[in-house]
């Protein structure tokens, strides 16, 4: 030994299993921290190819460029590659309604846009189809072939197909293939909607440059177009929704780093506590304060330099199976991703992190071990200091004794017990915290609900109740589903409508009794059993109710309103409010008695607002009784031979419309993000078990000396389990109790302040609480096992020392 | 004469081959209700073992103890642990009292394990005999060495046990902290008619027992008092 430092490293050597528990808590706090904020790298990575493939790899547009305008853009430094983009709005294509656009070819790859067969339209007169149109029965046609295609003024050209291109889930899903004419085509036709897309390169400031191209160009908001969910994932976003996202990702990330913090004190804490007997010696034998101090921060040091590397490996290990789950889903969407996803920002946090927390940890304990008195060591008295509570002869009288002093073990030491609670509160407000984007993931994110179907068919003439009839019948139809769609005059209260949507039409006039005069009709939608269950999950008011529909004249209103494909809100019903409709047979009310988040159809033509009903009602308001839409949704097997029968028993006044592609590619980016989202929710979880579970190891080994008296005083090991259990539990209640009241108002505040343009409400997250306090009790249970099994493996004498 | 303790063969040996150490050689004898009984001896020679094995706290490796007539070894952990309680007393150099329990539940603790209800004539009287009356709601660490010790004492009488054994109960305490528990120990003896084990490095103190026993080597030897 060259110098009394040296001293740690040997007493951390000579307590094995000591040592082997404090460097556990530090291994899992480091994962903790390396794990997270690796995922969290990770995640974004996935998530920019997920979002480049699913809204196009640019960052931003320009509606109705001029040349000037796209010749200053192109040329900027910060600008990696640019292209037009033209919508034609639809034509008709060999009797098939399509949708022609045009794209200049070298922004094709920006918007997986790929040439399966033949080349890109270039010269005049040539097209490119979509794979699935190309092969359909009313097209059937090859490269080479010549079609005729008559767009909206009339005029019918013929044209040759040049090339076939990759199927798009969206367009195949609507039944409308998306044609690509050569630019010079394009350009002699009116265009619907001509944008020109911007991809900068990745190191650009794209918040600057897009301020910059407007203000020297002179380029009015209104002609910019952002591809906000890339800008959001690359961390580009000024837009309000991204930045609440990164606001709670922030706070979350923070609880993250306190709770590393809080897990390491907590452990250094309870090393240093049960060792006051060690430090009086030291003080005894002449050791100052200051050397004392400078011991426990060895420690420190040796420990994490043992449980750094440890804990990163963890970590990434954590980041390693998240990404293989994900690689394993999508070989060619995440191919070039490496498989051992090795985050610097990850590692580099876990290993900052750690030495910092260890640091800051060990400071106080070290002081308190400073001030260990060397009296101390000789009266053999480790006393911790209790408060001077006399009267607490009370809880002996109460309960019996083993139950009264397991609770007085935990409640007498404030300290142990603020900083225990702490840790498992912490861990608890961590899950509910990271549970947030659980909810913003079902809500916020598209996704495809039990309602989804894999084919529609729809028809002008309408779907009669035989042909669904039909095809339920079919062997490998899951379940058959139909829909009326209609349009009735609807006015409700004028206060009602939204602001927005007043100006957008330029002023609303409003009838004495406070009802507006409709500007527009409502959409009106009929639902059946099966719909109006599935749509509970989209309710955010009221209740959905078929009886009081038809009998008591209820209505569903729906708070989101599609409006040229951009969500938004026209009106704000609310349940009770009363709504006119216009029918043949005069103005008849209906009661909101619920309210939808939104439906999933949009109406192609511009509609106030949306309201559902049955069908019973919907006949006698429209007396229309056959079905625009009927769904069907497909058992997994053989769908093939299924999708074929169905086409059957279709005749050619019916659309059928194929969503399977649309909706495989919905779940893929629902699942990217599912993901890691649940990755954080399962490591948080795990850790906060893995730490309860050290922290009660620690606590009781800590405690060996006193268990063995109380053996010696006639404790039985039945009683010496009760005792230890109720501490445990007196722990883990504290602590739950504090992380489920912290964790609700963390999540009310981040719902309520940062998640309100998703329309997420807050509820008080009961099922969550109760599993929360079922699974700690447990957990605190279950931890206390093994320690407590070695203490009683040794003698009594052995545990109490020399008697 | 009633005996309330006995050994026969107590052997205790640890470790094996070179290493191998005979804490304990055949020890024989026995303890009379109501007797005072000190143990000497230099350090290391087994003292501590011996009443480490009176106590049941360790097991022999050969031999048995009874304990007013039980053999205690055949008990299981349950049982011993029960009849610990009620029949053992323990008194410890470094007095081990619960830090979070007053003086009152510190003395009762044995009955208290034994979900029994005081006597609370009886404690009361202890406690008075032992001078603790004006510290029955403190905290042991608000107490003096001494009066921590007389806690102590109170606890091993508080269930009437068949003995006491105290290992060298004055170990940590000044000549007349020592000299008071000394007398509170014998006086109890006296009055309850309690058996007490001591052990002792003091032949001052030695000399206050009926009997003293001798442990040299692992070697139990009668040094004197009255005849067995």
């Amino acid at each position: 030994m060259k110098d009394y430092l040296a001293l740690a490293p040997q007493y951390l050597a000579a307590h094995k299993k000591k040592t082997r528990l404090t460097i556990l808590s530090i291994v899992i706090s480091v994962a903790l921290i390396t794990g997270v904020f690796s995922m969290l790298d990770a995640l974004l990575q996935f998530e920019k190819i997920q979002v480049i493939h699913d809204y196009g790899n640019y960052h931003i547009a320009v509606k109705d460029a001029t040349d000037e305008e796209m010749q200053a853009i192109s040329g900027r430094i910060d600008v990696k590659n640019t292209g037009r983009w033209k919508t034609l709005g639809e034509a008709n294509i060999n009797g098939m309604t399509c949708a022609l656009g045009a794209l200049d070819e070298n922004f094709t790859e920006n918007l997986n846009i790929e040439v399966i067969q033949g080349k890109y339209p270039t010269g005049q007169n040539e097209i490119m189809l979509e794979k699935w149109a190309a092969e359909s029965i009313q097209l059937n046609v090859k490269v080479g072939d010549t079609v005729s295609i008559a767009v909206a003024n009339g005029t019918r050209r013929e044209f040759t197909v040049s090339g076939i291109y990759n199927d798009l889930g969206n367009m195949k899903a609507k039944g409308i293939p998306g044609v690509f004419l050569s630019m010079t085509d394009a350009e002699l036709l009116p265009a619907k909607q001509n944008v020109y897309l911007i991809e900068f390169k990745s190191e650009a400031d794209m918040i600057k440059a897009r301020q910059q191209i407007q203000t020297s160009l002179n380029i009015p908001e209104d002609r910019i177009g952002r591809n906000d969910r890339l800008l959001a994932v690359i961390g580009q976003s000024d837009y309000k929704a991204a930045v609440g996202i990164y606001q709670i990702g922030g706070i979350l990330f923070f609880i993250v780093l306190l709770a590393g913090v809080v897990m390491i004190y907590n452990t250094f804490n309870i090393s240093v506590m049960e060792r006051v007997r060690h430090f009086g010696l030291l003080r005894c034998i002449g050791a100052s304060p200051v050397q004392i101090k400078k011991i426990v921060k060895r420690e420190g040091l040796t420990i994490t330099l043992k449980a750094i590397p440890f804990g990163v490996l963890l970590g990434m290990i954590i980041t390693f199976v998240c990404c293989a789950l994900l690689k394993f889903y999508n070989t060619s969407l995440f191919g070039d991703i490496q498989l051992f996803y090795i985050s610097t920002i990850g590692i580099i946090a876990g290993i900052v992190i750690g030495f910092m927390t260890v640091f800051i940890a060990s400071l106080l304990p070290a002081k308190k071990a400073a001030q260990v008195s060397p009296v101390n060591a000789v009266t053999g008295s480790n006393d911790i200091k209790v408060s001077k509570n006399k009267k607490q002869g009370l809880l002996t009288k109460m309960f019996p004794v083993e139950i009264a002093l397991g609770v007085n073990n935990a409640i007498m030491k404030k300290k142990t017990l603020f900083w225990m609670s702490c840790s498992i509160a912490i861990s608890i407000i961590m899950f509910m915290g990271f549970n947030v984007f659980v909810d913003f993931m079902h809500a916020g994110l598209k996704t495809n609900k039990p309602y989804t179907p894999d084919i529609t068919l729809t028809s002008k003439q309408g779907i009669s109740e035989e042909l669904s009839a039909r095809a339920a019948g079919i062997d490998g139809v899951k379940k058959v589903y139909g829909r009326m769609f209609g349009y009735v005059d609807a006015t409700f209260d004028a206060a009602r409508l939204s602001d927005a949507y007043k100006e957008s039409m330029g002023g609303i006039e409003t009838r004495a009794d406070g009802l507006f005069i409709a500007p527009e009709s409502s959409w009106l939608i009929s639902y059946e059993e099966n719909q109006l269950k599935w749509a509970k999950a989209d309710l955010i008011a009221g209740e959905l109710s078929e009886d009081k529909m038809n009998t008591q004249n209820g209505i569903i209103a729906v708070a989101g309103n599609i409006r040229n494909g951009i969500t938004t809100e026209t009106a704000n019903l609310q349940p009770g409010d009363k709504v006119y409709l216009e029918t043949s047979s005069g103005t008849k009310e209906f009661t909101v008695i619920g309210v939808l988040r939104t439906v999933p159809f949009a109406d192609s033509k511009l509609n106030l607002t949306t309201f559902i009903t049955t069908e019973k009602i919907f006949t006698e308001l429209t007396g229309k009784s056959s079905y625009d839409a009927l769904d069907i949704q497909l058992s997994g097997k053989n769908q093939e031979q299924t999708v074929a029968a169905i086409k059957g028993i279709t005749d050619s006044s019916i659309n059928f419309l194929d969503s399977r592609q649309k909706n495989a590619e919905i779940d893929q980016t629902f699942l990217t993000m599912a993901i890691f989202i649940y990755g954080f929710v399962a490591v948080i979880a795990l850790i906060s078990i893995l730490n309860i579970i050290s922290t009660m190891n620690t606590s009781v080994a800590s405690k060996t000396k006193y268990l063995g008296v109380m053996q010696a005083v006639g404790m039985s090991r039945r009683q010496l389990n009760k005792m230890v259990l109720v501490e445990a539990i007196t722990y883990g209640l504290t602590g739950c109790l504090a992380g489920c009241i912290l964790g609700v108002i963390l999540q009310k505040e981040l719902i309520e302040n940062l998640l309100t343009s998703f329309h997420i409400i807050w509820k008080l997250p009961v099922v969550q609480i109760v599993m929360i306090l079922i699974f700690t009790i447990f957990i605190t249970a279950l931890s206390v096992i093994s320690p407590l099994k070695r203490i009683k493996a040794k003698g009594i004498s052995e545990v109490i020392g020399a008697l | 004469m009633l005996e309330i303790l006995t050994t026969t063969n107590l052997s205790k040996t640890y470790g094996i081959g070179e290493t191998k150490v005979e804490a304990l050689k055949e020890v024989t004898f026995s303890v009379a209700k109501g007797e005072f009984v000190s143990i000497v001896g230099p350090s290391g020679s087994g003292k501590s073992t011996l009443l480490n094995m009176l106590g049941a706290l360790d097991f022999p490796t050969s031999g048995n103890v009874f304990i007013d007539g039980r053999d205690i070894f055949t008990m299981n952990e349950e049982e011993l642990s029960v009849f610990r309680r009620r029949n053992i007393g323990f008194i410890f150099q470094a007095y081990n009292l619960v830090p979070e329990l007053n003086v009152e539940e510190n003395i009762t603790l044995p009955l208290l394990l034994d979900y029994k209800k005081p006597d609370q004539q009886y404690i009361d009287e202890i406690v008075d005999i032992l001078g603790l009356a004006d510290r029955k709601h403190h905290l042991p660490n608000q107490l003096s060495g001494g009066q921590q010790q007389r806690v102590a004492i109170g606890r091993a009488l508080s269930a009437r046990p068949a003995i006491i054994l105290a290992d060298e109960p004055t170990g940590n305490l000044d000549s007349k902290n020592s000299k008071d528990v000394i007398n509170l120990l014998k006086l109890s003896v006296d009055r309850y008619n309690q058996t007490l084990i001591m052990i002792t490095h003091n032949h001052n103190y030695a000399s206050f027992a009926d009997r003293v026993l001798n442990v040299e080597d692992g070697i139990v030897t009668e040094l004197g008092g009255a005849v067995q």
